[in-house]
Order: C-alpha cells, then sequence, then structure tokens
C-alpha cells in the first residue's frame, strides 16, 4: 500500500481530489490476500473512464468471482502527476491504494488511438517496464481489449496479451486459468504459451512480421507451433443471457455520462461504410425489453441516478424501441428518474419518442448528415437524405427546438469542393426553416453550429484502402466552409486537422510505430486526445527520430491485395465484402440496411434479417 | 415538515465538494426510499439544504441539514434507511422533527475546528503557544480576500480578530501542534478556515509547514452572546 500521509498530503493540491480516493457507493473493496488481482485502467482521467460502460460491466462480472478481486485506476490529470511525482507516490488502486504493480493483471482498455502515450505513462508512473520483453516474472500482465485492439500492432511493443473481441466472453476464462497456473507455480512463459488456445487470445511476441521492399508487409509469422495464424474474434452470443450488472459504481463528482446506460443491443446493420464500430460488433444482437426493465429496475434501485440512457450504436434502431420506452416511462416517471437518447434518427419516429421522453428543455437537438451532398452522403452510405433534414428540422422547430447542432466529416473519400460548400449549405437551409416559420410561431433564441471532423480512415471498414486529406487539405476545405459564411447565427468550427493525421498513422499502423510511440512519450506527449496538450511538433520529431514515414500510414491509397497488419484478425466481416463496398462507394452506389436484404458480409447467424421498428 | 438531521463527513470523503454532497444525499433520498419532497418544474429536484458548507478538504464531526418531507417517517426508521445506503463515511448521527421553525442555515452562528500541522523547524509546545498567544493579541488582524462588488471582483481587506471565538493550543501529538479554534460562521460574520491559517501563518516564527495543516470541524453551533448550543440536543 502507498504512503497514505503523502497522498493526504498531496490531494489537498489537486483540482478534483475526488478522482483519486475511490469509495463510491457501490465500488467493491476486497481482501488481497489470496486472489488474483486485476487491476483495470482507462487511460484518460476518472471523469472520462468512468463513463465507459465496459468498465463497469468487467468490474463487476470479475468482483462477482470470490476468488478474484477488479481495481480501478485511471490517468492522473497533470497537477495530480506532477505532485506524485514529486512526493515519490507510485500509481495505486483507487479501492485499495495498492501500488499497481503488485497486481496480477492489468488491463487497458483501448477506446482510441489517442490515448496510446497514456498507457505508456501509466506503465511509468506504475514502476512497470515499459516494453513487453523488458519485464519480468514479478510485473503484472499487461492485457489490453477495446475497439483499438482489432488494430493490436501499433502497441504489440508494449502489451504482453491482447483480448480480441468482447471481454465479458473471456476474462473469468483467462483469470480461471491463471489461478491454476499459480497454484501450480507455473511460470509467466508457460501461462503465456498455455493460453494461446483460447479462442480471441493474441500474444504478438509469438509472431515475427515481414516486410517487403516497398515496406508494405510480405507475411505475419507465428514463432511458435500454438500460436494461431489467425484470431478470432470473441463475441457474446446471446444478450439476454450475457453478464450485465445490476448495480454500478456511483461517483462522487460529475462525469462525463453521469446516469445510468442501458445497453440496448450491440452491433448496427446500417452499414456506414466509414464506422468501424458498425462492422466489427457485427451482427446485431438485441436485449429483450423484458431483460430491460428488469436490469432497469435494479440499475435504479441500487444507485438512485435520476436519468436512464438508453445507449446503443444506432438507439433508434431497437426493434421494440417503443414498447421499451413507453414501459419504462410508466414504470419511472413517478420516481422522477428522466430517459434520455443520445443518438437520433433523422425521422419523425425518432422525434416523436424524443418528444415523448423529453417533456423537459428543449434546448439543443444534434443530427449528423457527416456530408454536405446527396452524392457524398451515398458515397459513405449514410442513408439520409436532405429531405430527411428538412422533416426532421421542421418538425423540431414546431415541437420548440430552437438550436441546432449538424456533425459532418471533412475529407471522406471522392470529396470534391462543391461537397465540402453543401456542409454550408446544409447550415443554410436550417436557418431558412426556422425563419419560414411565421414570426409568432417561432420560439427560442435561433443558432445552428456545423461541427467538422477531419476523417480517419480506420482498419476493418470499406475505407481501409483509402489515403486520407493531407493537413493543408484539410485546412483548405475548412476555411472553405468558414470563409462562406456570413451569418452570426451560424457557427461553423472545426477539429484539429494534424491531431487527425497522428489519429491516422497509428490507426492503420503496424509495429515499427512503437519506437515512435515510446519516442513521442519520452519527449512528453501525453492526453494527446485533449487539444490543449497534443504537441504536434513533438510528434514529427519522434517520427523523424524513429525513421517512420508518418505518410505511408496516412496518405498512401493501398493496393486492393495489400496485407494489412490487421488482417491476421477475423472479425466475421469478410475483406472481399468490405472491399465490394469500397468499389460501390466509388460508383457512388448505396447499400440498404442489411435487415431489407442479406449483403453477405460473411458473418455467421446473423439473426436480425427482416426485423425493424 | 422539516426534518433536522446531524451527519458526519470523515476520512478521504473530505474530498468530496458541496454539490458532489447534495448529489450523494439526493441518491441516497432516492435509495434509501425516503419521502422527500420535490421542487415542482420542469427539473423536480428534492428539497432540502446543507447549513455552513464545509470548505474541500476539511473533516466534520457534525453538520447539518434540514431535508423538507413530503411525508413524516420516524427519525429512526430514516437514520436507519440511510445509514445502509450512504457510504460508511458519511453518515447520519441524529434526525429529529424541530418546533423552531427557522431553517437551519439562519441559526448557525459559530463553528468549532480542531486545526493540526507541522512546524518546518522542531518547536516545543510552550515556544508555539507563546507565538500564538502573541498573534492573538494583536489587536487587529488583517487578511485581504477577494469580494464581489457588483460584477467587479476586488480585494478587500478585512479585521478577522473579532471572528475568532477563542483558540486554544491544545498540545503537540507527534510532530503536530494541535490547535481549537472558534470561528464566527453566517450571516453575522464568516471566517472560513483556511484564510484563518493563512493570517496565522503570517506569524512567521511559527514556521508552519502548510502542506502538512488537517482541519476538522468538530461541531456548529447556534445562540448568540453568552450562551451558545448545539442546534440537535
Amino acid at each position: 500500500m502507498i504512503d497514505k500521509r503523502k497522498l493526504d498530503r498531496i490531494l489537498k493540491k489537486v483540482e478534483k481530489p475526488a478522482r483519486y480516493i475511490g469509495m463510491e457507493i457501490n465500488s467493491v473493496n476486497k481482501d488481497l490476500e489470496d486472489k488474483v488481482k486485476f487491476a483495470f485502467c482507462f487511460p484518460d482521467i476518472y471523469d472520462v473512464g468512468m463513463s465507459h460502460m465496459g468498465l463497469h460491466i468487467l468490474y463487476n462480472l470479475i468482483n462477482e468471482e470470490d476468488d478474484f478481486l477488479c481495481e480501478r485506476v485511471f490517468s492522473p490529470w497533470t497537477d495530480m502527476e506532477e505532485l506524485m511525482r514529486q512526493e515519490d507516490i507510485p500509481l495505486f488502486t483507487l479501492e485499495s491504494k495498492e501500488e499497481v504493480r503488485n497486481f496480477d493483471f492489468l488491463g487497458f482498455t483501448l477506446q482510441y488511438e489517442m490515448s496510446f502515450t497514456n498507457i505508456l505513462n501509466i506503465l511509468d508512473l506504475a514502476r512497470i517496464p515499459l516494453l513487453s520483453r523488458d519485464r519480468g516474472e514479478e510485473d503484472p500482465i499487461i492485457i489490453a481489449g477495446g475497439p483499438c485492439a482489432y488494430n493490436p500492432e501499433p502497441i504489440a511493443d508494449f502489451i504482453d496479451v491482447f483480448v480480441i473481441g468482447e471481454g465479458e466472453e473471456i476474462v473469468l476464462e483467462l483469470l480461471n486459468k491463471y489461478k491454476e497456473h499459480k497454484a501450480n507455480k507455473g511460470d509467466k512463459e508457460s501461462f503465456l504459451r498455455e493460453i494461446l488456445s483460447i479462442k480471441g487470445i493474441y500474444i504478438p511476441k509469438f509472431y515475427k512480421v515481414e516486410y517487403k521492399e516497398d515496406g508494405t508487409i510480405k507475411e505475419m509469422i507465428p514463432l511458435i507451433e500454438e500460436a494461431p495464424k489467425r484470431i478470432e474474434k470473441r463475441m457474446v452470443r446471446n444478450l439476454d443471457e450475457m453478464y450485465s450488472p445490476r448495480k454500478v459504481i456511483v461517483p462522487y463528482i460529475e462525469t462525463v455520462h453521469d446516469r445510468i446506460m442501458l445497453e440496448l443491443f450491440r452491433g448496427c446493420t446500417r452499414g456506414c461504410r466509414f464506422c468501424q464500430a458498425g462492422m466489427i460488433y457485427r451482427p446485431i444482437r438485441e436485449k429483450s425489453p423484458a431483460r430491460l426493465l428488469d436490469l432497469a429496475e435494479d440499475l435504479v434501485k441500487s444507485t438512485g441516478y435520476e436519468n436512464i440512457s438508453l445507449s446503443s450504436l444506432s438507439t433508434c434502431d431497437y426493434s421494440q424501441l417503443q414498447l421499451l420506452v413507453s414501459s419504462l416511462m410508466d414504470r419511472f416517471s413517478e420516481d422522477n428518474v428522466g430517459l434520455s437518447l443520445p443518438s437520433l434518427r433523422l425521422d419523425s419516429f425518432s422525434l416523436d419518442i424524443l418528444k415523448e421522453i423529453e417533456k423537459v428543455r428543449k434546448s439543443g437537438l444534434t443530427f449528423a448528415p457527416e456530408a454536405g451532398s446527396q452524392r457524398l452522403r451515398d458515397v459513405i452510405n449514410k442513408g439520409v437524405t436532405e429531405e430527411d433534414l428538412i422533416t426532421a428540422v421542421s418538425y423540431a422547430f414546431k415541437e420548440g427546438w430552437s438550436r441546432i447542432k449538424l456533425y459532418f466529416m471533412l475529407g471522406l473519400p471522392t470529396e470534391t469542393d462543391e461537397d465540402v460548400l453543401g456542409i454550408r449549405d446544409l447550415a443554410y437551409l436550417v436557418k431558412d426553416l426556422f425563419f419560414k416559420r411565421p414570426k409568432e410561431e417561432r420560439r427560442g433564441n435561433f443558432s445552428v453550429t456545423a461541427s467538422a471532423s477531419c476523417f480517419v480512415p480506420k482498419p476493418f471498414t470499406p475505407f481501409q484502402w483509402v489515403k486520407q486529406d493531407t493537413i493543408e487539405e484539410f485546412k483548405r476545405k475548412a476555411h472553405l466552409v468558414k470563409d462562406s459564411i456570413r451569418d452570426k447565427r451560424i457557427n461553423f468550427n472545426y477539429h484539429d486537422p494534424e491531431l487527425s493525421y497522428v489519429e491516422a498513422v497509428f490507426a492503420r499502423g503496424d509495429r515499427r510505430l512503437g519506437k515512435a510511440l515510446l519516442k513521442a512519450w519520452e519527449k512528453g506527449c501525453k492526453f494527446d486526445g485533449w487539444s490543449e496538450h497534443f504537441k504536434y511538433d513533438l510528434w514529427l520529431e519522434a517520427f523523424e527520430e524513429a525513421g517512420i514515414d508518418g505518410s505511408f500510414y496516412a496518405h498512401r491509397e493501398r493496393d486492393k491485395d495489400e496485407i494489412f497488419p490487421w488482417d491476421f484478425i477475423d472479425i466475421g466481416v469478410s475483406k472481399k465484402f468490405l472491399y465490394r463496398e469500397y468499389e460501390r462507394a466509388l460508383a457512388g452506389e448505396t447499400t440498404d440496411d442489411c435487415r431489407i436484404d442479406c449483403k453477405g458480409c460473411g458473418i455467421r447467424d446473423c439473426a436480425m434479417r427482416g426485423v425493424f421498428n | 415538515m422539516i426534518l433536522r438531521v446531524k451527519f458526519n463527513k470523515k476520512n478521504y470523503l473530505k474530498y468530496i465538494g458541496h454539490l458532489d454532497l447534495l448529489r450523494l444525499f439526493q441518491r441516497s433520498f432516492s435509495r434509501a426510499a425516503i419521502p422527500v419532497k420535490f421542487s415542482e418544474g420542469f427539473n423536480p429536484h428534492p428539497r432540502f439544504s446543507i447549513a455552513s458548507p464545509l470548505s474541500l478538504g476539511i473533516e466534520s464531526e457534525e453538520e447539518y441539514m434540514d431535508i423538507e418531507m413530503a411525508e413524516r417517517i420516524e427519525a429512526e426508521e430514516f437514520i436507519r434507511r440511510m445509514n445502509q445506503v450512504l457510504p460508511k463515511d458519511i453518515q447520519i448521527l441524529e434526525a429529529v422533527y424541530p418546533e423552531d421553525k427557522r431553517s437551519i442555515s439562519s441559526l448557525i452562528t459559530w463553528a468549532l475546528y480542531e486545526i493540526r500541522f507541522a512546524t518546518k523547524v522542531d518547536m516545543d509546545l510552550d515556544e508555539a503557544k507563546r507565538i500564538i498567544n502573541s498573534w492573538l493579541e494583536r489587536e487587529e488582524i488583517i487578511i485581504s480576500r477577494l469580494r464581489k462588488k457588483g460584477r467587479k471582483r476586488v480585494m478587500k481587506e478585512e479585521n478577522i480578530r473579532p471572528l475568532i471565538g477563542h483558540l486554544d493550543v491544545k498540545g503537540k501529538e507527534g510532530d503536530e501542534i494541535v490547535l481549537q479554534a472558534l470561528m464566527k460562521v453566517g450571516e453575522g460574520g464568516n471566517l472560513r478556515p483556511f484564510d484563518f491559517i493563512n493570517a496565522l501563518n503570517e506569524a512567521e516564527e511559527l514556521q508552519m509547514d502548510l502542506d502538512s495543516v488537517l482541519i476538522k470541524r468538530q461541531s456548529l453551533y447556534i445562540g448568540d452572546g453568552e450562551e451558545i448550543y448545539r442546534p440537535v440536543k
């Protein structure tokens, strides 16, 4: 255990000290003796990490077992880190204030590429050697999972074991094996070899990558016989039978999502071609309304939360949304528990439901057309038309909303200046729809905000072959829109193109990037996802010193048959299907929602055909 | 119907801020199924108020809040149900339905604190007493603090000597000097413990180690003039 008196000295000096104390309602404190100890880390600050549903699932799943325990660790914010280093306090878990390095496992959830430097920083603060090959028997086994584990290669030097797919399927299996192994006094090496037989486990050190002269991959070679050539993702088959926690930790401080998150389903059938989640989480699997009501009942009781968020990739696609919403409202409105929808479809059905549940304030409403022109929306297969937007926005104004946010991406494949200016046109269209209404029916203070992110091509999407726009091109396009808007009620902002460039390098990167990552961290990069902490010049130095050409990863159009660093992972969706979708994109052809008819993406046992709301 | 409640806030939970504490109680009322009255309007919230909110980082043995109840439940029942759902370092100690209709916030006049700190150089107790007492004997102890003046914020000097009821040097435990201080709170004058500490730190001879300061509120009092007493029992 760390020196608590020292901790008390520094907690008095930091912003939001409650980030570091644990002791929340529903947190679990177990005796550390004789347990397999798992430290779960979300490599960002507490406020962000505690909003991640996966944490709550795995935390409770592990802690319900007598022989195991799970405690939490997050990135200390910069003020806390400075004082911890000054006072010589190693990184500790929130529950027992035990040093992280005394745990058996340290597990990272990889939610975004720009958290990679934070992982290195956490290992350093925990006094664990950064490189997998430098660690010994006494160090925890470093494991990682989550969406970015679908391309694990850029951080293969630092992680011992990757878990590909849904963690609740595999974590107990892994810990049970470890328990047996510990009882038999086996060493780490033999444990790692043994777990190669578990489906979904990838251990980078048992593989070697060979490259062609042009820098692309020639072959990925297993170094030992037990190492499988292909790693199949793990997936929960039946969501109703899946473990779902009936209590979740209730933070003292306000976090990003400070409410009950009720997961309605996994996967998505829309087939947007830029979206990685829409591919890696296939097939779509729903929980039943009865199960959801039952879970909600217990969650409200055990947390005292005043709001339930219905969260999923595209919540309005839930096949029994109306039934679920009315049942939840019937049950909870008397207890002053509200409902919220995090994502909206551009149709009146969604808005009807929204109207029903948010009888409260009608402030801002967000839509995501993603692209400014119909042509480009067809390319990305975002099945939304200008007509849909007009209907939805008119309806919203009629119902009393007055502030509209629109989300777009810049740099989508085949984008022309005309498409880019479509962003302006849509923003003006929304404005006109508001002021076209009779004066006496206009309510509230009108504003429309168009936000554009810079497109980052991701692995396992139909756009995994395309090149990203250069930083200059992003800036030019952003200014094209910005300079064309002459109205104070129309705002336009865009994300940092430099940041999106580094993200793109890592998103489709390979093992050789490990060196650059290490250098970047050594130079002081951390919290890269926080634009105020992102230091582009240091990243450029790091790439340079590591001999990495970032453009090779970000700005290169790939050949059809190129072997990608992530090709050894099997998500169920075939590369052939992805390429077919890529070709359709270039031809401007849309692909229907696969509930309408099956597109042969490669997923077996898909149960969702023909199920609609 | 007002229920007046005494509770404590200890150990690490001193790092929970006032708004966080309000949220904790709101959720705890809900989990314990306490029939608290809700406000009307778009965003209904339970009606209760905590007297003289603690600054972040200060422990307390006795805090008070008034809760507006929608229906009467027995005080013991309230305590039992709440303590089941509250964290162990925030617990309800007592609860009564007071006859006096004035709010707890308007009644509180004094707060008693225990203050511990280490000194940068080793110092015996008598020396510490001498320094502190001579500091206290000053006619004026001036601090400057930010005050809102309309929309502007201005530095304002204030003599805090009248806001200190009494100050005892209790002893020395290990390397820590232990003080007990009674300070004015509420509308009739308010001294915040951290302002007090900064003022005491002006007595340079004392060589306080500011990082080591530990403050605990021991109780709150109502009444004025000669006699002060605890709000509940």
